[in-house]
């Protein structure tokens, strides 16, 4: 009984041995998929990394920001600024207009 | 219009003129580079914004005590500019936002205070515009609640978690920094006071239209 167990797990290892060493065709081409992949992929980040020193590609351009503001702010103004002014002559022309109709003499 | 109105307008114009140059020529900041220029303007008309609405509130709560009709025609001519001042804080915000922490907005409660008080600006003018006869009394009590927002804004950065830089970012501005920024905040505050002077005319105007129209139907 001892003796067939001790010759099992011999065999056994041998087994695994020799796969190992030599190894079948599809354990072989798999590995260097595996390495391929491997070489290929970045290498991992461990720590953090500040937002200017990410890639272009990776990175929020500031400039149509920056613009989109400061235009939003000169149009805003300049529209406010437009309005008041409209409205202004609009309510200034009516006072001329209801003036001079007071002042018509065949007025009664 | 009073004789320092049309040099105030040169000197504003001029102001608004150079404003861009020492913005441009002001140096970038470490962390957020070119995006943090958006502040130069932010601020100054989240200041205006927040002065706008002080100026509304007191305007009203002195219309609702005295009755005076000139305290209501400031009222709602600060209530107006606290709309465009506003607009341009809620926008220009997100600008700067967006690549400083990644998202446009944040419901925390410095954004969250000052989208009320727009909005309750907002709400003034649409009193005022269909509320009918007695809105103005009305839209006064809503501007008293306009400016005790105010205070709540200010030190909500202080007193919460936030994203939003503390009130304690100003005073420490190198000058560097600091000398755009209260360049671009006086030209602001300058804009302010002009755009309010033009506002009342503009209700003074109006006022003298209904009179006389009273005049021409006796």
């Amino acid at each position: 009984m001892h003796k067939t167990m001790t010759t099992r797990v011999l065999m056994a290892t041998l087994l695994v041995w020799a796969i190992g060493v030599t190894g079948p065709d599809w354990l072989t081409s798999d590995r260097a998929v595996g390495a391929t992949l491997l070489a290929q992929q970045p290498a991992p980040v461990e720590e953090f990394v500040p937002i200017d020193e990410l890639p272009p590609q990776d990175q929020l351009p500031a400039a149509p920001l920056l613009v989109t503001a400061y235009a939003f702010v000169v149009l805003a103004l300049f529209a406010y600024v437009g309005s008041l002014v409209r409205r202004l002559a609009g309510v200034q022309r009516d006072i001329e207009r209801l003036q001079s109709d007071l002042k018509r003499p065949g007025r009664s | 219009m009073p004789k320092w109105f049309l040099p105030a307008v040169l000197v504003c114009a001029v102001m608004f003129a150079v404003s861009p140059i020492l913005i441009a020529n002001a140096p970038y900041e470490s962390t957020m580079g070119l995006v943090q220029k958006i502040f130069y303007v932010h601020l100054p008309s989240a200041w205006v914004f927040l002065l706008a609405a002080v100026v509304c509130g007191i305007a009203s709560a002195r219309f609702l005590f005295r009755g005076d009709p000139h305290q209501d025609r400031l009222a709602w001519a600060a209530a107006e500019l606290v709309v465009v001042f506003g607009i341009i804080t809620l926008v220009t915000g997100p600008l700067w936002a967006r690549k400083a922490w990644g998202v446009w907005w944040q419901w925390d409660v410095r954004l969250t205070s000052s989208l009320m008080g727009w909005m309750v600006s907002v709400a003034y003018l649409l009193l005022r515009q269909f509320g009918g006869p007695g809105s103005d009394k009305l839209a006064a009590g809503l501007a008293l609640f306009g400016m005790a927002n105010v205070p709540f804004i200010y030190i909500s950065v202080n007193y919460w978690r936030t994203i939003h830089p503390t009130t304690s970012v100003v005073p420490t501005l190198p000058t560097s920094f600091g000398l755009p920024l209260w360049f671009s905040a006086v030209t602001f505050m300058l804009l302010f006071v002009l755009l309010l002077k033009l506002r009342v005319r503009l209700e003074e105007q109006r006022a003298s239209l209904d009179t006389l129209y009273l005049s021409a139907d006796a």
